[in-house]
Parts: structure tokens; sequence; C-alpha cells
């Protein structure tokens, strides 16, 4: 009978866990005609102009998801029709916004609005000098961890958009923050796998801002000069061998052959020898099969954060038999970090693939653009 | 008591004037927007679930010490929250591991939903166990044998896992009594309500049990049926606080004892509604302590519980020089 009793009050809690569901299914009955993609390259987001209003879709937020968040921007005065649903509803142009990933720093850089930043989980992770000013002059305020931002500090800044990159599940204090009506966005670029698609994420942020010509004229001049490289490295008269990445703990990571960094490696005109690898991810190899394939390629770059050949000696003498540690061939970009720390290259070289570019061309071939500063590779010390 | 509901509300990581407070809680709009939600959407819910959390496992505690004999038990001792974390160990990282799809769940509910299934999942075959197992030391060695089953599936998971995956993993498991939403907290006191009216009907079979098995029965305790009712109230207060708010360690373990220590009784009459007390006590303290206020950042749960309790139960056995179990 106590049995019976347990059951019927857990079923009973069960049945109000239900009754407490949202419904938020979006129905899509805009006028596709109307409307005019204003996205090239990158998959995971589009941005859709109906003149009464905008919405900017993120089909993309994680890796694999299924699910297309909708968020509908607003003009002041506008009105969304009521056969609309979105998940978020914002007015623009936004005057204040917390992001929390450095991916989204360089986006507000370049349009200029990164006085609109009001916080930023670890702001030691920055690494822009720009944005580390403002650090300085504590206009931005510390939010504390990415998985848990201090909820409390968060809605008392009280910004128009907290910007997040999507999590698979969900994140208890985004949670806290939309109930507190501060609308939520995911920013998926980081699951494009196209160097020139991920660079594009700059109109989202531009949608925000309302700020899209000036994001269209940025990208296109990326554009412009990432193409211009690609060109002129196909006037290379020879294609170098490549290999990418370092062990951590007896497995050596590298990239697969459709991710990004392998597609910047082919832009390069060079050899990536993974590149027939499947997949956008990253290889979990060991170092004998590392050893196998690679021991003379010509190139080595990117080993994790390693920034010396004495470092790389100690951590394992395996290292020491590529040809490319003999040849002192191992191009790094760890040396490039911000005052407080940060990886210049994670927070930038997404939305700079030109320069990643420019780089990689300088690297292979030398015979090309010698002569010309590097942005985030340094020969290893 | 009351006086620490205040303290805690009023302190956290930002700072909002006492005055303003009180304005907020009688309902006045003119305060700023953005600390009326602080205060009666987080920092009230917050110190409600501090209580709920505090007393209810200090009361599960207490019960599982009684059952079992054994001044080690807590309320987590029969593996409900090894099976709340294995629930949520699948749903967090699940994904990537085993390549399942993320089905979408309302809202929110996911890792609750997740924590509840793998506490029921290890309730069932609890109680499953106690109808065919006598000795009550069985069922202490079986729940301890379920932690280990646990920890191993997740140490597997774990493995091929991403970063960011394992580190909500960690946070879920450092125990978090913030951003829960006044719907929640509806559900966890109806949970913690009927857990709480099972565990008070048993106060005089648990007055009995500390005679010992065979003397409770000549009292006229039926032992299978109190046996079984201490379980459910322990299961169902361990299992949905675990579920809401995350594991939370040591209060359960260590609030029965200080409270045996101070009030040096053995009548559960007594022991009980002190423990209702003091756990609630001990727990606001600690979310007071955890919120570090002032600072931008804030430290785990978990990590407060421990460091400021186990301190104090060391100081009490050393002064009394005996445990008085």
């Amino acid at each position: 009978m106590i049995k019976n009793l347990f059951t019927t009050v857990f079923l009973f809690s069960f049945l109000l866990f239900n009754s407490c569901k949202n419904e938020s299914k979006p129905e899509v009955s805009e006028n596709q005609q109307t409307s005019k993609s204003l996205v090239e390259f990158a998959t995971g987001f589009d941005i859709l102009d109906h003149e009464a209003y905008k919405i900017l879709s993120v089909s993309q937020a994680w890796p694999g998801s299924k699910k297309t968040f909708r968020y509908a921007l607003l003009k002041e005065g506008q009105k969304l029709p009521d056969s609309i649903e979105a998940d978020a509803i914002l007015t623009i142009p936004i005057t204040s916004i917390v992001v929390t990933s450095t991916t989204h720093i360089p986006a507000l850089e370049l349009l200029g609005v990164e006085e609109t930043l009001k916080g930023f989980p670890n702001l030691d992770y920055i690494s822009s000098p720009k944005t580390r000013a403002l650090i300085k002059a504590e206009k931005i305020e510390e939010l504390g961890q990415n998985e848990s931002i201090n909820t409390e500090r968060a809605i008392d800044l009280n910004p128009d958009v907290v910007v997040s990159f999507g999590v698979e599940g969900e994140n208890k204090s985004l949670n806290s923050l939309q109930r507190a009506n501060i609308p939520v966005l995911y920013n998926g670029d980081w699951t494009e796998t196209s160097p020139l698609g991920q660079a594009e994420w700059i109109k989202f942020f531009a949608a925000l801002y309302n700020k899209e010509k000036q994001a269209d004229s940025i990208f296109n001049s990326i554009k412009d000069n990432y193409n211009s490289l690609k060109k002129e490295a196909l006037k290379a008269k020879k294609k170098p061998t490549v290999l990418s990445g370092a062990m951590f703990k007896d497995v050596w990571y590298l990239p697969k052959g459709e991710s990004w960094a392998a597609q910047l490696v082919a832009d390069a005109n060079a050899e990536y020898l993974y590149k027939d690898t499947k997949g956008t991810g990253s290889l979990s190899l060991s170092i004998e099969s590392v050893l196998d394939k690679a021991q003379n390629a010509e190139f080595w770059i990117a080993p994790n954060a390693f920034e010396s050949y004495q470092s790389l000696k100690e951590t394992n003498d395996a290292y020491t038999q590529f040809a490319a540690f003999k040849n002192k061939a191992i191009y790094s970009f760890a040396a490039a970090k911000g005052e407080t720390g940060g990886m210049l290259y994670y927070e930038l070289a997404p939305s700079r693939p030109d320069w990643v570019l420019e780089d990689l061309v300088t690297i292979f071939h030398p015979e090309l653009n010698s002569n010309k500063a590097s942005h985030f590779f340094t020969p290893l010390e | 008591m009351i006086l620490l509901f205040v303290v805690n509300i009023a302190l956290g990581s930002v700072l909002i004037p006492l005055k303003a407070i009180i304005q907020i809680i009688l309902g006045d709009d003119s305060v700023k927007e953005a600390w009326q939600y602080i205060i009666l959407d987080y920092r009230i819910p917050k110190a409600l679930a501090a209580i709920m959390t505090g007393s209810g496992l200090a009361v599960a505690g207490l019960m599982m010490q009684t059952l079992f004999k054994n001044p080690l038990a807590g309320p987590f001792v029969l593996g409900i929250s090894s099976g709340a974390s294995l629930g949520v160990a699948f749903f967090i990282l699940g994904g990537s591991a085993l390549g399942l799809s993320a089905f979408v769940v309302p809202n929110g509910w996911g890792t609750i939903l997740a924590a509840s299934l793998g506490s029921f999942a290890v309730l069932s075959i609890v109680l499953l166990v106690a109808s065919r197992v006598r000795d009550a030391m069985a069922l202490l060695i079986i729940g301890l044998m379920f932690g280990s089953l646990t920890a191993a599936v997740v140490s597997i998971l774990a493995y091929f896992s991403p970063a960011e995956e394992l580190q909500r993993y960690m946070f879920w498991s450092f125990g978090s009594l913030g951003d829960i939403s006044w719907d929640a907290l509806i559900i966890l006191s109806f949970c913690y309500f009927i857990g709480m009216i099972l565990a008070f009907s048993v106060t005089k079979s648990l007055n009995s049990l500390l005679l010992g098995d065979h003397y409770a029965q000549t009292l006229g305790v039926s032992l299978q049926k109190s046996r079984f009712i201490i379980l459910i109230a322990t299961s169902i207060l361990a299992g949905s606080l675990t579920a809401f708010v995350g594991p939370i360690a040591f209060v359960g373990l260590a609030v029965p004892h200080l409270i045996r220590q101070w009030f040096t009784a053995s009548n559960h009459w007594t022991l009980m509604p002190a423990c209702v007390l003091g756990g609630a006590v001990l727990m606001l303290f600690c979310d007071t302590l955890a919120q570090m206020p002032l600072f931008e950042f804030s430290l785990p749960i978990n990590a407060i519980t421990s460091i400021i309790g186990a301190p104090v139960v060391i100081w009490l056995l050393i002064r009394k020089k005996k445990l008085l179990f």
C-alpha cells in the first residue's frame, strides 16, 4: 500500500512537470520571396530582412543541432506580426551587450561598437588591446565563469542582449537571465567549418546594431584579400607537405581533412597530410601512426601550446624524430598572447582568416611573400 | 534562523541596500527593476531552497544513521546521489560519447528530469532488495556498490567527452542553490513536504530502533513497514533535493552529529525538529558565505559546506571526547 501511495505521488508530480511545459514551436508563415538572404558562405545562420521586421535564424547553435533558433529584430516602432513566433525579440539597435566568447570581441571591434560591451566571463582571456583598455578603465564587468555566469551581476547590468555560444542541454544561469526578460541569443560561429563562413558571422552582430552595410564592406574586403592570397599561392612552384598538432597525454590531436584549419592549409597551396580524412573535428592518433605517416613532413604548424624546441624535446623525445624538428621548420601561434595570457589566435583568427592565410602562404612559399610581418604564426624558439 | 534568512537575502554579489530590500518585499515598484528581480526571483528562491536542502538532508541523514546504526551513514548511502549523477551524466555527457541526439526537453527541466529518473531507478532497485533482504547492513553495502558502479560508468562517459561538457557536468556536481525558478521551487517543496511528513510519521519507530531490532519488535514496531517508510522518505528527500540542487555533500552526515553533541539527547522527538532547524541554519550560513558578498565570483556550495562543517565536527568531538552515538 505504501508502494502504491508512493507511485501515485510520483506520477502526480510528474503530471505537474508536464503542465508547466512551454509552447514554442515557431510557425513559418512569412513570405520568403519578399526577403533576401544576406549571407553567402556561412551555413549556421541566416538573416532575412522583411522590411517590417528582421529574422535572425541560427540553425547550428551547436554541432548537429536539430533546432533552429529564430530571433526577431525590430526597429523602434515596429511590431512583430502575431503569426510569427520567435525564440527572442529584440529592439535594434541595441545599446549594451554581454558576450561570452573571445571570438565575439573582434566582430564588435571591427564594427566599432566595443564600448557597448558591458560584461564578460573570464576577462583575462581577452587579448585585444582596445578591449583591454576598456577593461582597465573598469567599463566591463567580470561575470565569473562561462559555464555558470554570475546571475546577480548579469541581471544587475541589465544588458539589451546576451550572446552565448549554444549548449546542448541547458544552462541554468542563462535560463535565469531569460526569466528576467533579458534576451539570450545563441552564436554558433565556432561550429562553422569554412574560413570565410566563420568570418561572415560579423554580420550576426551587425544585424543587432543596424550596421549591415558596414559589415558587408568589412567582410567583402576580408573576402577579397583572402581570394587574392589564394590566387597568389597558386603561383608557387612547390606544394609542401604539412603536419599539425601535438600530443596531449599520449594522444595526438590534429584537425580532420574538412575542418577549418585543413581548408586554410589547402587554400595556402600546401599538402596537409591528413586532408583525405572525412569530418570537421579532430583526429585522435597515436604517436606511432603520426610518426609513420608524417615523419618527413616539410612543415609543422600549430604544435598545441609549445613555444620552444626545448620544451618539445623535454616533453617527449619522439618529437625530435620529425624532419620538421630537425630542420627547424615548426611554426606556432602560441607566442602571440594578450597582456593577461589570452591566446590572440583563438580570439582573432576566426574573424580574420585572410591574415591566417597570409601567414601560412608566407611560411609555405617564402619566395612569394617575403618581408611580410606575421600576424599570428612565428617560428618556434 | 529568521535572522540568517534575512542576512542571506541581504548579501550577495550585487550590493543592494537593506532599505531597498524592504521596499521590494513590501511590493514597492519604484526600486530599480533589476534589483526587484534579483531579490524576488533569485535570492528568495535561493534562500528557501537552502532551508529545504539543509533540513531535508539533515533529517534524511538522521534516519539513515539510526536505521543502519552507523555514524558514517548519510542520506546518500543508498546510492541515491550516484543514481542521480548517472542520470545527469547520460544527459550532459551522453550526447557526444554515445552519439545520443539531444532530445528537446521543456526548457530547463532536462537535468532535473534526468537526475530524478536516475534516483528513481536506484530507489526501485533498493526497495526491491530491501523486500528480500532482512539485514540492514546488506542494504548499506549494496548502496556503496551502486556508488562505485555509477562512478565507473560516469568515468567512461567522461573519457570520451569534450572539455565543455565535462566542465558542465563538474559544475552540476558542485551543487548550486541559485538559478532555481519559482515553478521548480513549488515542485521541490511538494516533494519536500511529503518526505518530511513520512519522516516524522516514523519518529516513534526510530526511537525503538535505537534499542535494537528485536527489542523494537517487542515494542510493537513492524520492522518491515517502518524500514520501508524510512527508505522511501529518505529517497524522496535526498532524490528530489539532488535533482533540483545537485549533490550536496556533508550536510546530511554532519548535522545529526552536531545536533546530538549540542543537545546531548537521543530521543528522536527532540532530534528531528532540531535537525530541521540545524540543517537549515547551516545551509543558510554556508550559502551566504558561498555567494562571496561583494566579490564577483562565487564558490561552489559543496566546498563551503565541507570546509565549514568538517572542522566544527572535529572540534566538537575533541571537546567532548566521545562520540555520543
